[in-house]
């Protein structure tokens, strides 16, 4: 059984609502966590973001100035100052598909729709934690592979090109914890 | 904990690179004993319960907002800001309301959102569409104590939905991208 050290872990919160900023730090808190910065619209995240170089974003879609995909946008910037590969999990009331796919191609890194549970949140941040993916970078995308099953026999539209190797298996953390390496 | 730009691996093929990195997060993933029972999720879900005494003035605070959004639209019409105040109030009773005990609030909102977000004309709604939705959220959340009203919002809540999707359906009818996106289904679980 694996357990997350949350006093080790930096956390950038980005709501525009207090009500669900108070539950989100009272959830991180609880979870063990102590380092829970916030912020309550995309241009101060971004700002925080820089500054105190967290671990795990959190952020809310739908907020003023700009919104939670166009953080999601700026924080993965190959070229940019920060850390480009800071996982991202976008917590939103948006509960359409569509939404979640426009998320995942702005370089979101997992998905939770509203309303928010204790053991959802635990489990993205798991997830983001014990399995991150490897990056891709294309001419339209830079983020987490958007392919969560590898499919070799995939011939369909936006296939990769580049012969055998353009799909690479990474062995989670828990796989490589289990098998002693 | 971020990682040197010499530990990241660069693959490069015809038209993507594919980037690895050593995990930073790993050091804090530890493994423990299966008798260990400090339970994260249990602890934070006693912590969401001793601050559910908050909720309903939460909620209160949330509908006057909403109420106070759609004022400002009766007063200066649909604007960017307006618009985007408007959405934003009900959107976030959409997401919160369930996790608030107003799980009929949150459907009232979500209905609402959906005519705000896929109108094509806001101007042209009728205003009986936007005035039913709000005084709807704000009944449930006044008469939230009331034990017999919860059959009542649900039932509101639905018939409230069925007549934002017909109006939907029937002004999105030549715009198919906005009438695929009303009919498509939620990813979360319906009530």
């Amino acid at each position: 059984m694996f357990r997350i050290d949350f006093n080790k872990l930096r956390f950038l919160v980005c709501d525009d609502n207090p009500h669900m900023r108070r539950i989100l730090r009272t959830l991180l808190h609880s979870f063990g966590a102590r380092e829970a910065y916030e912020a309550e619209d995309g241009a101060t995240a971004l700002e925080m973001y820089t500054h105190y170089v967290p671990d795990i974003v959190i952020t809310d879609w739908a907020m003023p100035i700009f919104d939670g995909l166009e953080l999601a946008q700026m924080i993965r910037q190959p070229e940019a100052k920060g850390n480009p590969f800071a996982p991202i999990i976008m917590l939103t009331g948006h509960s359409e598909k569509r939404r979640v796919t426009v998320a995942r191609d702005a370089g979101v890194t997992e998905f939770l729709a509203k309303p928010i549970s204790a053991k959802g949140l635990y489990q993205r941040i798991l997830n983001v934690v014990a399995n991150p993916r490897p990056f891709i970078k294309t001419k339209t995308y830079f983020g987490p592979d958007r392919r969560r099953n590898p499919n070799g026999a995939y011939i369909g539209p936006e296939r990769r090109v580049g012969g055998e190797m353009e799909i690479l298996q990474q062995p989670s953390l828990l796989d490589k914890a289990r098998s002693g390496v | 904990m971020t990682t040197r730009k010499s530990d990241i691996e660069v693959q490069k093929f015809a038209d993507h690179h594919v980037i690895t990195q050593p995990n930073p997060l790993r050091k804090i993933l530890r493994r423990v004993d299966d008798t260990d029972t400090d339970d994260p999720v249990a602890r934070a879900e006693q912590a969401l319960a001793d601050l559910s005494g908050e909720f309903k003035e939460w909620m209160g605070i949330e509908s006057n907002r909403l109420s106070a959004a759609y004022a400002a639209i009766l007063d200066q019409g649909f604007t960017k800001v307006t618009r985007d105040e408007f959405f934003r109030a009900a959107h976030d009773i959409k997401g919160d309301a369930v996790t608030f005990g107003f799980p009929s609030a949150g459907a009232v909102a979500e209905s609402l959102c959906r005519v705000i977000e896929h109108a094509p004309d806001l101007a042209k709604v009728p205003p009986d569409l936007f005035t039913h939705h709000i005084n709807a959220i704000l009944a449930i959340v006044h008469e939230h104590t009331q034990l017999d009203t919860i059959s009542m919002s649900g039932e509101l809540s639905r018939r409230l939905r069925g007549v934002a999707d017909e109006y939907l359906a029937h002004v999105n009818r030549d715009r198919p991208e906005h009438l695929e996106a009303v009919m498509a289904p939620s990813i979360t679980p319906a009530d």
